[in-house]
């Protein structure tokens, strides 16, 4: 085949999936700008004949707090976990290896229980987690949600960064020992800032895996004040009726976040993953 | 400034399926420069991570001086506590510190002053001449300069000992030299006991006093490098420590027969190996009269090669596809018949 052919086949493949993937948002983004009456009336797809802004200015008064919410929750999350979980993957790192046996068996145990943690589905851990932070008296609190969502993203954390820091050469590692250095200093003046792309990358996955979680906010918030911004954006579909226009405008306001993280920090995202691809290249 | 004594060490690795070190007993004395020369795979970076701290012995004791710092698969005295510099093969220069940064790192574990790790730095970067990149990262550095800033870095601590583990296989051949005499007049400045890696024999050379051969995990020879050099106790080790021409071939009464060569060697045994090293061979077009050089048969020049200023000759018996290498100062033609010469007490046979 022509190259010419190839790349068009290519990008031909590539505007398909991207279409795929822009018409809800396209979809949400128009919708927002219709009236109530007009949303209903109208194809979904079709842009609105008249731009209204009610819908975002209702919208906007009501979501702010819960957005507000979200920061103090996810920032803190995120940076923890994805700290936490560097820590952690530089401990597994030194681990395996060490030289007695015992501990590398350690390490692997950890190490799958940690990927276990990682998959069990939150909704299963549902009435142990609600009485343990009931029991811990920090139910309907920021600290509440934040400890919980660290349980479930620690895991995470140090399982994503242990890629990124197993392909830093062993060398520095051996040489920062000779030179004297404890752990500690090789993880924060060596290891760390090694694995920067890759704490890039494990940050941006963490902060939109907990801005979209749903259940654990949903279960250990108890007063509309401590709402965030998933589940206030779930009260917009009602049981009796739907304000369609609203909806859609909160879907948007929820989004925008994430959304401005992954353009921004993009390509960080994707540094870090071909740092992972090219054995460390870079490093 | 520290004796290493090995006893008995012995390293295996996947559960004693690998045997990459079997019991290697050694004494390295204090200020010495020692090499340990070996073929890929024999053990030699194996047995300097040992020392280092870096990996524990299996079996057997190591002791710095008096004190037992590894015993039968136990760290006893971490490689932080052990007094080493260490330079890498790939010199694992921290990439996110500047070369300053980088020398300095040691310093900055010890209690020492700011001003006094400027002070430390500065005069080591004098001595290894990088006081001019001391700003610049890694990957700004040349190879040369970033060996010198690895070496520095290893040095800035006043080690006890100095490990070098191929320390000058990533540079290009023209700047080894000049690399090697800079780490010898370092180190006999000061006084630290040297311990270097090698696969090639010219760093053995340039800078131990004495040079233990590693093979398969045995250490089967230890001594100065030229006692190795002429009186090595295996073609392997012979063929280790410089080029070497490896011949078999038939045992008669007169000698070693191959083809139209005929090897004046006295030996009872039917069958031997003889080595000859290219210097001990002579060719010329016309008889060479002098008592030291015996003619042993005419050969055919079959390929000639250029280095260093000489050209590598090979030459084959006339009915026989033996090869015998050696140097002359200029070039002849290939297919050339020629006469071939052995320097006399020159042939090592082994056994």
């Amino acid at each position: 085949m022509r190259p010419v052919v190839k790349a068009s086949l290519h990008y031909l493949a590539l505007a398909i999936v991207s279409i795929l993937w822009l018409i809800p948002v396209y979809a949400m983004i128009v919708n927002g700008f219709k009236s109530n009456l007009e949303v209903l009336s109208s194809p979904v797809l079709s842009p609105p004949t008249s731009l209204s802004l009610t819908a975002y200015i209702t919208v906007f008064n009501a979501l702010a707090k819960p957005l507000v919410n979200s920061l103090i929750v996810v920032i803190p999350t995120s940076f923890i976990s994805a700290f936490l979980g560097a820590m952690g993957a530089y401990f597994f790192y030194t681990l395996s290896y060490s030289f007695s046996k015992l501990s590398s068996v350690i390490s692997d145990v950890l190490f799958s229980l940690i990927a276990l943690a990682t998959f069990i589905p939150y909704q299963a851990t549902l009435i142990p987690l609600t009485r343990l932070i009931v029991s811990m008296g920090i139910l309907d609190t920021y600290i509440g949600i934040i400890f919980a969502m660290l349980i479930f993203y620690i895991p995470t954390g140090a399982l994503l960064m242990s890629m990124f820091v197993s392909v830093i050469p062993r060398s520095l590692i051996e040489a920062a020992k000779v030179d004297g250095t404890g752990d500690l200093k090789i993880f924060m003046k060596i290891v760390f800032p090694l694995s920067m792309p890759g704490f890039i990358s494990t940050l941006i996955f963490i902060i939109i895996q907990s801005w979209n979680n749903f259940f654990i906010p949903l279960i250990l918030v108890t007063t509309p004040n401590m709402r965030l911004v998933s589940v206030a954006v779930q009260s917009y579909t009602g049981g009796y009726g739907t304000l369609y226009n609203d909806t859609f405008a909160a879907a948007m306001l929820a989004s925008v976040i994430p959304l401005a993280i992954f353009i921004f920090l993009g390509r960080y995202f994707i540094r870090g993953l071909i740092a992972l691809g090219g054995g460390g290249k870079g490093v | 400034m520290v004796r290493i004594i090995a006893k008995n060490i012995s390293k295996y690795f996947k559960k004693g399926r690998v045997i990459a070190l079997d019991k290697i007993n050694l004494i390295i004395e204090n200020g010495e420069r020692f090499g340990i020369l070996g073929p890929s795979g024999a053990g030699k970076t194996t047995l300097m991570r040992i020392i280092a701290g870096l990996e524990v012995p299996s079996e057997g004791e190591l002791y710095f001086d008096d004190k037992l710092v590894a015993k039968d698969g136990k760290l006893i005295v971490p490689p932080e506590d052990r007094r080493i510099g260490m330079v890498f093969q790939t010199w694992a220069l921290y990439p996110n510190l500047t070369a300053y940064e980088n020398i300095a790192f040691p310093l900055t574990n010890t209690k020492i002053s700011k001003e006094e790790i400027r002070k430390r730095v500065e005069e080591i970067a004098k001595i290894l001449d990088i006081t001019h990149v001391l700003n610049h990262y890694p990957r700004e550095l040349s190879g040369g300069q970033q060996q010198r800033v690895a070496l520095a870095r290893a040095l800035v601590k006043n080690p006890s000992l100095l490990l070098l583990d191929e320390p000058f296989s990533n540079l290009d051949a023209r700047m080894r030299d000049s690399a090697r005499a800079l780490v010898k007049e370092v180190q006999s400045r000061l006084g630290v006991t040297l311990l270097i890696v090698s696969h090639d024999p010219a760093d053995i050379f340039a800078i131990a006093d004495r040079v233990g051969v590693l093979v398969k995990g045995k250490l089967v020879q230890v001594g100065p490098p030229e006692e190795i050099y002429n009186k090595p106790i295996s073609i392997e080790v012979a063929s280790l420590i410089g080029e070497i021409n490896e011949i078999e071939g038939k045992v008669t009464k007169e000698g070693i027969i191959i083809g139209s060569f005929k090897i004046p060697v006295n030996i009872n045994t039917d069958k031997a190996v003889i080595g000859i090293r290219p210097e001990d061979i002579k060719i010329s077009k016309e008889p060479i009269k002098e008592e030291e050089w015996i003619l042993i048969g005419k050969g055919r020049v079959k390929v000639i090669g250029y280095q260093g200023g000489l050209f590598r000759i090979t030459v084959s018996p006339l009915d026989s596809e033996e090869e015998i290498a050696t140097y002359l100062d200029h070039p002849i033609k290939a297919g050339e018949e020629i006469l071939v010469y052995v320097k006399k007490g020159s042939i090592k046979i082994f056994t």
